[in-house]
Protein backbone atom coordinates (compact mmCIF):
# COMPACT_ATOMS: atom_id res chain seq x y z
CA UNK A 1 0.00 0.00 0.00
CA UNK A 2 1.37 3.40 -0.93
CA UNK A 3 1.80 5.86 1.94
CA UNK A 4 -1.04 8.34 2.22
CA UNK A 5 -0.24 11.61 0.55
CA UNK A 6 -1.41 14.96 1.74
CA UNK A 7 -2.19 18.14 -0.08
CA UNK A 8 0.35 20.95 -0.20
CA UNK A 9 -0.40 24.28 1.45
CA UNK A 10 -1.27 26.83 -1.21
CA UNK A 11 1.35 29.63 -1.30
CA UNK A 12 0.17 33.09 -0.22
CA UNK A 13 0.85 34.46 -3.69
CA UNK A 14 -1.88 32.21 -5.10
CA UNK A 15 -4.35 32.93 -2.30
CA UNK A 16 -3.84 36.66 -2.87
CA UNK A 17 -4.43 36.25 -6.61
CA UNK A 18 -7.73 34.41 -5.95
CA UNK A 19 -8.80 36.98 -3.32
CA UNK A 20 -8.07 39.90 -5.66
CA UNK A 21 -10.08 38.32 -8.45
CA UNK A 22 -13.06 38.11 -6.11
CA UNK A 23 -12.69 41.68 -4.89
CA UNK A 24 -12.47 43.02 -8.44
CA UNK A 25 -15.50 41.01 -9.53
CA UNK A 26 -17.59 42.17 -6.59
CA UNK A 27 -16.51 45.75 -7.12
CA UNK A 28 -19.58 47.50 -5.70
CA UNK A 29 -19.51 45.47 -2.50
CA UNK A 30 -15.77 45.95 -2.15
CA UNK A 31 -16.22 49.69 -2.63
CA UNK A 32 -19.00 49.94 -0.02
CA UNK A 33 -17.05 48.07 2.65
CA UNK A 34 -13.94 50.11 1.88
CA UNK A 35 -15.97 53.34 2.20
CA UNK A 36 -17.37 52.21 5.55
CA UNK A 37 -13.83 51.70 6.84
CA UNK A 38 -12.60 54.95 5.26
CA UNK A 39 -15.35 56.99 6.93
CA UNK A 40 -14.67 55.66 10.40
CA UNK A 41 -10.94 56.07 10.01
CA UNK A 42 -11.31 59.58 8.55
CA UNK A 43 -13.21 60.49 11.70
CA UNK A 44 -10.55 58.95 13.94
CA UNK A 45 -7.71 60.70 12.09
CA UNK A 46 -9.53 64.01 12.14
CA UNK A 47 -10.23 63.84 15.88
CA UNK A 48 -6.69 62.77 16.75
CA UNK A 49 -5.14 65.49 14.59
CA UNK A 50 -7.36 68.26 15.83
CA UNK A 51 -6.89 67.16 19.46
CA UNK A 52 -3.15 67.13 18.81
CA UNK A 53 -3.33 70.70 17.57
CA UNK A 54 -5.35 72.06 20.47
CA UNK A 55 -3.40 70.16 23.15
CA UNK A 56 -0.34 72.33 22.76
CA UNK A 57 -1.88 75.69 22.04
CA UNK A 58 -0.36 77.10 25.23
CA UNK A 59 3.25 76.43 24.28
CA UNK A 60 3.13 76.31 20.50
CA UNK A 61 0.71 79.00 19.39
CA UNK A 62 1.99 82.51 18.70
CA UNK A 63 1.15 85.23 21.24
CA UNK A 64 -1.20 86.90 18.78
CA UNK A 65 -3.20 83.69 18.33
CA UNK A 66 -3.34 83.01 22.06
CA UNK A 67 -4.67 86.48 22.73
CA UNK A 68 -7.29 86.15 20.03
CA UNK A 69 -8.43 82.73 21.28
CA UNK A 70 -8.57 83.97 24.89
CA UNK A 71 -10.62 86.95 23.77
CA UNK A 72 -13.09 84.73 21.98
CA UNK A 73 -13.28 82.35 24.96
CA UNK A 74 -12.23 79.45 22.72
CA UNK A 75 -9.26 78.43 24.83
CA UNK A 76 -11.43 77.32 27.75
CA UNK A 77 -13.96 75.75 25.46
CA UNK A 78 -11.33 73.63 23.72
CA UNK A 79 -10.00 72.37 27.01
CA UNK A 80 -13.36 71.58 28.57
CA UNK A 81 -13.64 68.00 29.85
CA UNK A 82 -17.25 67.78 28.62
CA UNK A 83 -16.29 68.40 25.05
CA UNK A 84 -13.44 65.89 25.21
CA UNK A 85 -15.54 63.06 26.64
CA UNK A 86 -18.23 63.76 24.08
CA UNK A 87 -15.68 63.43 21.32
CA UNK A 88 -14.38 60.17 22.78
CA UNK A 89 -17.91 58.77 22.81
CA UNK A 90 -18.54 59.72 19.22
CA UNK A 91 -15.23 58.22 18.22
CA UNK A 92 -16.00 54.95 20.00
CA UNK A 93 -19.39 54.73 18.35
CA UNK A 94 -17.96 55.47 14.89
CA UNK A 95 -15.40 52.70 15.29
CA UNK A 96 -17.99 50.29 16.64
CA UNK A 97 -20.36 50.97 13.74
CA UNK A 98 -17.55 50.42 11.31
CA UNK A 99 -16.58 47.17 13.06
CA UNK A 100 -20.17 45.87 13.03
CA UNK A 101 -20.42 46.92 9.38
CA UNK A 102 -17.39 44.85 8.48
CA UNK A 103 -18.57 41.78 10.43
CA UNK A 104 -21.98 42.09 8.83
CA UNK A 105 -20.68 42.53 5.29
CA UNK A 106 -18.31 39.59 5.66
CA UNK A 107 -21.00 37.35 7.19
CA UNK A 108 -23.34 38.12 4.30
CA UNK A 109 -20.55 37.28 1.92
CA UNK A 110 -20.09 33.89 3.65
CA UNK A 111 -23.81 33.10 3.30
CA UNK A 112 -23.89 34.23 -0.31
CA UNK A 113 -20.85 32.22 -1.23
CA UNK A 114 -21.77 28.92 0.47
CA UNK A 115 -21.66 27.11 -2.85
CA UNK A 116 -18.34 28.62 -3.88
CA UNK A 117 -16.77 27.73 -0.53
CA UNK A 118 -18.18 24.19 -0.61
CA UNK A 119 -17.00 23.71 -4.18
CA UNK A 120 -13.50 24.90 -3.36
CA UNK A 121 -13.38 22.40 -0.51
CA UNK A 122 -14.55 19.62 -2.83
CA UNK A 123 -11.75 20.52 -5.22
CA UNK A 124 -9.08 20.24 -2.53
CA UNK A 125 -9.22 23.60 -0.72
CA UNK A 126 -8.27 23.37 2.96
CA UNK A 127 -10.03 25.18 5.83
CA UNK A 128 -6.90 27.26 6.26
CA UNK A 129 -7.15 28.38 2.62
CA UNK A 130 -10.70 29.63 3.17
CA UNK A 131 -9.63 31.51 6.32
CA UNK A 132 -6.71 33.10 4.48
CA UNK A 133 -8.96 34.01 1.55
CA UNK A 134 -11.37 35.92 3.80
CA UNK A 135 -8.64 37.55 5.89
CA UNK A 136 -6.75 38.71 2.80
CA UNK A 137 -9.92 40.12 1.24
CA UNK A 138 -10.67 42.01 4.41
CA UNK A 139 -7.05 43.09 4.93
CA UNK A 140 -6.95 44.58 1.44
CA UNK A 141 -10.17 46.53 2.03
CA UNK A 142 -8.79 47.51 5.44
CA UNK A 143 -5.53 48.89 4.04
CA UNK A 144 -7.19 50.82 1.21
CA UNK A 145 -10.00 52.10 3.44
CA UNK A 146 -7.64 53.11 6.23
CA UNK A 147 -5.20 54.97 3.96
CA UNK A 148 -8.10 56.73 2.24
CA UNK A 149 -9.61 57.61 5.61
CA UNK A 150 -6.30 58.91 6.91
CA UNK A 151 -5.86 61.21 3.93
CA UNK A 152 -9.41 62.55 4.27
CA UNK A 153 -9.06 62.95 8.04
CA UNK A 154 -5.76 64.86 7.83
CA UNK A 155 -7.12 67.17 5.12
CA UNK A 156 -10.26 67.90 7.18
CA UNK A 157 -8.27 68.55 10.33
CA UNK A 158 -5.92 70.98 8.59
CA UNK A 159 -8.69 72.76 6.68
CA UNK A 160 -10.52 73.29 9.95
CA UNK A 161 -7.26 74.20 11.70
CA UNK A 162 -6.42 76.89 9.20
CA UNK A 163 -9.93 78.28 9.67
CA UNK A 164 -9.51 78.50 13.45
CA UNK A 165 -5.84 79.13 13.99
CA UNK A 166 -4.69 80.61 10.66
CA UNK A 167 -1.03 80.23 9.70
CA UNK A 168 -0.19 78.95 13.18
CA UNK A 169 -1.80 75.60 12.30
CA UNK A 170 1.38 74.33 10.67
CA UNK A 171 3.35 74.75 13.92
CA UNK A 172 0.75 73.18 16.22
CA UNK A 173 1.35 69.59 15.20
CA UNK A 174 5.04 68.77 14.56
CA UNK A 175 5.73 66.12 11.86
CA UNK A 176 6.98 63.61 14.46
CA UNK A 177 3.71 63.76 16.40
CA UNK A 178 1.67 63.59 13.23
CA UNK A 179 3.60 60.49 12.17
CA UNK A 180 2.86 58.81 15.51
CA UNK A 181 -0.85 59.66 15.14
CA UNK A 182 -0.92 58.19 11.66
CA UNK A 183 0.79 54.98 12.78
CA UNK A 184 -1.79 54.61 15.57
CA UNK A 185 -4.64 55.24 13.13
CA UNK A 186 -3.26 52.78 10.59
CA UNK A 187 -2.85 50.13 13.26
CA UNK A 188 -6.40 50.73 14.50
CA UNK A 189 -7.78 50.40 10.96
CA UNK A 190 -5.99 47.13 10.30
CA UNK A 191 -6.86 45.59 13.67
CA UNK A 192 -10.47 46.65 13.21
CA UNK A 193 -10.87 45.06 9.79
CA UNK A 194 -8.96 41.86 10.48
CA UNK A 195 -10.75 41.36 13.81
CA UNK A 196 -14.05 41.98 12.01
CA UNK A 197 -13.25 39.27 9.48
CA UNK A 198 -12.08 36.61 11.97
CA UNK A 199 -15.46 35.22 12.94
CA UNK A 200 -16.89 35.24 9.38
CA UNK A 201 -13.69 33.59 8.08
CA UNK A 202 -13.97 30.89 10.73
CA UNK A 203 -17.64 30.35 9.87
CA UNK A 204 -16.74 30.03 6.18
CA UNK A 205 -13.96 27.54 6.89
CA UNK A 206 -16.27 25.39 9.00
CA UNK A 207 -18.84 25.05 6.22
CA UNK A 208 -19.20 21.50 4.98
CA UNK A 209 -18.18 20.69 1.41
CA UNK A 210 -21.52 18.89 1.15
CA UNK A 211 -23.12 22.35 1.19
CA UNK A 212 -21.92 22.71 -2.39
CA UNK A 213 -24.44 20.00 -3.33
CA UNK A 214 -27.45 21.83 -1.97
CA UNK A 215 -29.66 22.63 -4.90
CA UNK A 216 -31.81 25.22 -3.12
CA UNK A 217 -30.40 28.53 -1.94
CA UNK B 1 -10.52 -9.22 -4.72
CA UNK B 2 -7.40 -7.08 -4.53
CA UNK B 3 -7.44 -3.34 -3.91
CA UNK B 4 -6.43 -2.58 -7.48
CA UNK B 5 -9.56 -4.13 -9.01
CA UNK B 6 -11.88 -2.06 -6.87
CA UNK B 7 -11.40 1.66 -6.85
CA UNK B 8 -13.85 2.08 -3.99
CA UNK B 9 -15.06 -0.48 -1.49
CA UNK B 10 -17.91 0.31 0.86
CA UNK B 11 -18.06 -2.16 3.75
CA UNK B 12 -20.98 -2.32 6.13
CA UNK B 13 -21.38 1.45 6.07
CA UNK B 14 -23.94 3.00 8.36
CA UNK B 15 -24.53 6.70 8.76
CA UNK B 16 -26.63 8.17 11.51
CA UNK B 17 -27.85 11.75 11.61
CA UNK B 18 -29.42 13.57 14.49
CA UNK B 19 -32.55 15.44 13.55
CA UNK B 20 -33.56 17.21 16.73
CA UNK B 21 -34.13 14.45 19.27
CA UNK B 22 -34.67 11.85 16.62
CA UNK B 23 -31.94 9.68 15.14
CA UNK B 24 -32.16 8.90 11.46
CA UNK B 25 -30.16 6.19 9.74
CA UNK B 26 -29.43 7.60 6.28
CA UNK B 27 -27.46 4.47 5.48
CA UNK B 28 -28.39 1.28 7.27
CA UNK B 29 -25.52 -1.01 6.31
CA UNK B 30 -24.32 -0.76 2.72
CA UNK B 31 -21.81 -3.05 1.01
CA UNK B 32 -20.64 -2.12 -2.46
CA UNK B 33 -17.54 -2.70 -4.55
CA UNK B 34 -16.95 -0.30 -7.39
CA UNK B 35 -14.76 -1.64 -10.15
CA UNK B 36 -12.09 0.38 -11.85
CA UNK B 37 -13.31 1.84 -15.14
CA UNK B 38 -17.02 1.16 -14.72
CA UNK B 39 -19.92 3.56 -15.06
CA UNK B 40 -22.11 3.10 -12.04
CA UNK B 41 -25.39 4.84 -11.37
CA UNK B 42 -26.96 5.10 -7.96
CA UNK B 43 -30.71 5.36 -8.29
CA UNK B 44 -33.14 6.14 -5.56
CA UNK B 45 -35.82 8.55 -4.50
CA UNK B 46 -34.90 11.53 -2.35
CA UNK B 47 -34.37 10.45 1.24
CA UNK B 48 -33.15 7.02 0.13
CA UNK B 49 -29.61 7.72 1.32
CA UNK B 50 -28.39 8.15 -2.25
CA UNK B 51 -26.67 11.47 -1.54
CA UNK B 52 -25.19 10.18 1.71
CA UNK B 53 -23.64 7.18 -0.03
CA UNK B 54 -22.40 9.45 -2.78
CA UNK B 55 -20.81 11.83 -0.25
CA UNK B 56 -19.16 8.90 1.54
CA UNK B 57 -17.53 7.74 -1.67
CA UNK B 58 -16.19 11.22 -2.37
CA UNK B 59 -14.70 11.66 1.08
CA UNK B 60 -17.19 14.44 1.87
CA UNK B 61 -18.74 12.57 4.77
CA UNK B 62 -17.52 9.87 7.13
CA UNK B 63 -19.39 6.73 8.14
CA UNK B 64 -20.74 6.24 11.67
CA UNK B 65 -19.93 2.56 11.29
CA UNK B 66 -18.16 0.55 8.65
CA UNK B 67 -15.43 1.38 6.19
CA UNK B 68 -15.01 3.27 2.94
CA UNK B 69 -11.83 2.22 1.19
CA UNK B 70 -10.42 4.35 -1.63
CA UNK B 71 -7.70 2.47 -3.45
CA UNK B 72 -7.59 0.21 -0.42
CA UNK B 73 -7.12 3.08 2.06
CA UNK B 74 -9.65 3.72 4.78
CA UNK B 75 -11.09 7.22 4.48
CA UNK B 76 -11.93 7.31 8.18
CA UNK B 77 -8.29 7.19 9.20
CA UNK B 78 -7.31 10.15 7.05
CA UNK B 79 -6.53 13.60 8.40
CA UNK B 80 -7.80 16.80 6.76
CA UNK B 81 -4.85 17.22 4.44
CA UNK B 82 -5.04 13.62 3.30
CA UNK B 83 -8.78 13.98 2.66
CA UNK B 84 -8.11 17.20 0.72
CA UNK B 85 -5.47 15.35 -1.31
CA UNK B 86 -8.02 12.66 -2.07
CA UNK B 87 -10.66 15.18 -3.19
CA UNK B 88 -8.11 17.07 -5.27
CA UNK B 89 -6.20 14.28 -6.99
CA UNK B 90 -8.29 11.13 -6.87
CA UNK B 91 -11.83 12.39 -7.35
CA UNK B 92 -13.39 14.79 -9.86
CA UNK B 93 -16.71 16.30 -8.81
CA UNK B 94 -19.58 17.27 -11.07
CA UNK B 95 -22.58 18.92 -9.44
CA UNK B 96 -26.22 19.29 -10.30
CA UNK B 97 -25.90 23.07 -10.01
CA UNK B 98 -22.62 23.14 -12.00
CA UNK B 99 -20.88 25.06 -9.20
CA UNK B 100 -18.43 27.00 -11.27
CA UNK B 101 -16.80 29.82 -9.33
CA UNK B 102 -18.60 32.88 -10.71
CA UNK B 103 -15.66 35.25 -10.36
CA UNK B 104 -13.48 33.04 -12.53
CA UNK B 105 -13.41 32.43 -16.28
CA UNK B 106 -13.94 28.94 -17.70
CA UNK B 107 -10.18 28.52 -17.96
CA UNK B 108 -9.56 29.69 -14.39
CA UNK B 109 -12.27 27.34 -13.14
CA UNK B 110 -10.60 24.38 -14.80
CA UNK B 111 -7.24 25.56 -13.46
CA UNK B 112 -8.46 25.74 -9.85
CA UNK B 113 -8.03 22.06 -8.88
CA UNK B 114 -4.58 22.18 -10.49
CA UNK B 115 -3.71 25.30 -8.48
CA UNK B 116 -4.70 23.42 -5.31
CA UNK B 117 -2.52 20.54 -6.51
CA UNK B 118 0.49 22.85 -6.84
CA UNK B 119 0.71 22.78 -10.65
CA UNK B 120 2.39 25.87 -12.14
CA UNK B 121 0.16 28.47 -13.83
CA UNK B 122 1.63 27.88 -17.27
CA UNK B 123 1.15 24.15 -17.15
CA UNK B 124 -2.32 24.45 -15.62
CA UNK B 125 -3.42 26.95 -18.26
CA UNK B 126 -2.20 24.69 -21.07
CA UNK B 127 -4.02 21.68 -19.69
CA UNK B 128 -7.18 23.72 -18.98
CA UNK B 129 -7.31 24.92 -22.61
CA UNK B 130 -6.75 21.37 -23.84
CA UNK B 131 -9.60 20.04 -21.66
CA UNK B 132 -11.94 22.86 -22.69
CA UNK B 133 -11.13 22.06 -26.31
CA UNK B 134 -12.05 18.44 -25.58
CA UNK B 135 -15.48 19.38 -24.23
CA UNK B 136 -16.06 21.68 -27.21
CA UNK B 137 -15.49 25.02 -25.47
CA UNK B 138 -12.02 25.80 -26.77
CA UNK B 139 -13.06 29.26 -27.93
CA UNK B 140 -14.90 30.19 -24.75
CA UNK B 141 -12.06 29.77 -22.30
CA UNK B 142 -12.27 33.40 -21.17
CA UNK B 143 -16.06 33.43 -20.64
CA UNK B 144 -17.38 33.66 -17.14
CA UNK B 145 -20.10 31.22 -15.98
CA UNK B 146 -22.77 33.93 -16.31
CA UNK B 147 -21.91 34.19 -20.02
CA UNK B 148 -22.39 30.45 -20.59
CA UNK B 149 -25.54 28.34 -20.96
CA UNK B 150 -26.34 25.59 -18.46
CA UNK B 151 -25.05 22.90 -20.79
CA UNK B 152 -21.86 24.84 -21.44
CA UNK B 153 -21.32 25.38 -17.71
CA UNK B 154 -21.72 21.66 -17.10
CA UNK B 155 -19.18 20.98 -19.84
CA UNK B 156 -16.73 23.32 -18.11
CA UNK B 157 -17.46 21.38 -14.93
CA UNK B 158 -16.64 18.13 -16.72
CA UNK B 159 -13.35 19.64 -17.90
CA UNK B 160 -12.67 20.78 -14.33
CA UNK B 161 -13.40 17.33 -12.94
CA UNK B 162 -10.71 15.92 -15.25
CA UNK B 163 -8.15 18.60 -14.37
CA UNK B 164 -5.92 16.52 -12.11
CA UNK B 165 -6.56 13.34 -14.08
CA UNK B 166 -8.40 11.58 -11.25
CA UNK B 167 -9.38 7.93 -11.52
CA UNK B 168 -12.87 8.58 -10.25
CA UNK B 169 -15.52 11.04 -11.44
CA UNK B 170 -18.41 11.66 -9.06
CA UNK B 171 -21.43 13.20 -10.71
CA UNK B 172 -24.31 14.30 -8.49
CA UNK B 173 -27.46 14.51 -10.64
CA UNK B 174 -25.43 15.99 -13.51
CA UNK B 175 -28.49 16.37 -15.72
CA UNK B 176 -30.85 17.58 -13.00
CA UNK B 177 -30.76 21.22 -14.08
CA UNK B 178 -30.59 20.65 -17.83
CA UNK B 179 -33.17 20.16 -20.56
CA UNK B 180 -33.60 16.72 -22.12
CA UNK B 181 -31.34 17.22 -25.14
CA UNK B 182 -28.53 18.94 -23.26
CA UNK B 183 -28.74 16.31 -20.53
CA UNK B 184 -28.25 13.60 -23.13
CA UNK B 185 -25.20 15.36 -24.53
CA UNK B 186 -23.68 15.58 -21.08
CA UNK B 187 -24.31 11.88 -20.41
CA UNK B 188 -22.79 10.94 -23.78
CA UNK B 189 -19.74 13.04 -23.02
CA UNK B 190 -19.32 11.50 -19.57
CA UNK B 191 -19.68 7.99 -20.84
CA UNK B 192 -17.26 8.69 -23.72
CA UNK B 193 -14.60 9.88 -21.29
CA UNK B 194 -15.10 6.85 -19.08
CA UNK B 195 -14.33 4.58 -21.96
CA UNK B 196 -11.62 6.67 -23.64
CA UNK B 197 -9.70 7.69 -20.57
CA UNK B 198 -10.45 4.68 -18.41
CA UNK B 199 -12.19 6.75 -15.73
CA UNK B 200 -14.62 5.33 -13.24
CA UNK B 201 -17.85 7.33 -13.12
CA UNK B 202 -20.27 7.18 -10.22
CA UNK B 203 -23.43 9.09 -10.71
CA UNK B 204 -26.28 9.72 -8.31
CA UNK B 205 -29.41 10.18 -10.34
CA UNK B 206 -33.05 9.57 -10.84
CA UNK B 207 -32.79 10.24 -14.56
CA UNK B 208 -33.76 7.20 -16.65
CA UNK B 209 -31.51 8.42 -19.47
CA UNK B 210 -28.49 7.74 -17.29
CA UNK B 211 -29.34 4.04 -17.19
CA UNK B 212 -28.49 3.29 -20.81
CA UNK B 213 -24.96 4.62 -20.28
CA UNK B 214 -24.42 2.68 -17.04
CA UNK B 215 -22.55 -0.57 -16.66
CA UNK B 216 -24.34 -1.18 -13.40
CA UNK B 217 -27.19 0.46 -11.57
CA UNK B 218 -27.50 0.35 -7.81
CA UNK B 219 -30.99 0.85 -6.40
CA UNK B 220 -31.15 2.32 -2.95
CA UNK B 221 -34.24 2.45 -0.75
CA UNK B 222 -34.36 3.51 2.90
CA UNK B 223 -30.59 3.45 3.27
CA UNK B 224 -30.19 -0.06 1.89
CA UNK B 225 -29.30 -1.50 -1.49
CA UNK B 226 -32.35 -3.32 -2.78
CA UNK B 227 -30.86 -4.50 -6.06
CA UNK B 228 -27.90 -4.10 -8.38
CA UNK B 229 -28.51 -4.51 -12.09
CA UNK B 230 -25.93 -4.99 -14.82
CA UNK B 231 -26.19 -3.50 -18.29
CA UNK B 232 -27.33 -6.86 -19.68
CA UNK B 233 -30.19 -7.04 -17.21
CA UNK B 234 -31.16 -3.48 -18.00
CA UNK B 235 -31.12 -4.09 -21.76
CA UNK B 236 -33.81 -6.70 -21.48
CA UNK B 237 -36.12 -4.28 -19.82
CA UNK B 238 -35.33 -1.18 -21.82
CA UNK B 239 -38.16 -0.10 -24.00
CA UNK B 240 -40.60 0.09 -21.18
CA UNK B 241 -37.88 1.38 -18.92
CA UNK B 242 -38.46 -0.87 -16.02
CA UNK B 243 -38.60 -0.42 -12.31
CA UNK B 244 -40.08 2.99 -12.08
CA UNK B 245 -41.19 1.99 -8.64
CA UNK B 246 -37.63 2.06 -7.33
CA UNK B 247 -36.24 4.66 -9.67
CA UNK B 248 -39.08 7.07 -9.07
CA UNK B 249 -38.55 10.80 -9.29
CA UNK B 250 -39.06 13.22 -6.41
Amino acid sequence: MTPMQQIAILPYRKVIAIAMRGLRFRLVKTFLVTCCIALALAFLTYILCSNGMTAHLADRASDALQQRLAREGMLDQLKSADKQSQTAWMLGIALLISFVGIVNAMLISVTERFREIGTMKCLGGLDSFIVKLYLIESLFQGVVGTVLGMVIGVILAYVEGVGRFGGDTWNLLPPGELAVLLVVTFGTGIVLTVAGALYPAWRAAKMEPVDAMRSEV
Amino acid sequence: MSATDNIVSVRGVKRRYKMGDEEVWALAGVDLDIRRGEYLSIMGPSGSGKSTLFNMIGGLDRPTEGQVLMDGQDVRGMDVRQIAYLRCHKVGFIFQTFNLVEVMTAEQNVMLPMTFAGVTDGEASGRARMLLEKVGLGKRYDHRPAQLSGGQQQRVAIARSLANDPDLILADEPTGNLDLKTGEEIIKMLSKFTKEMGKTVISATHDDKMLAASDRVVYLVDGQITQIKTQAELDIKIGGIADRSTGAAH
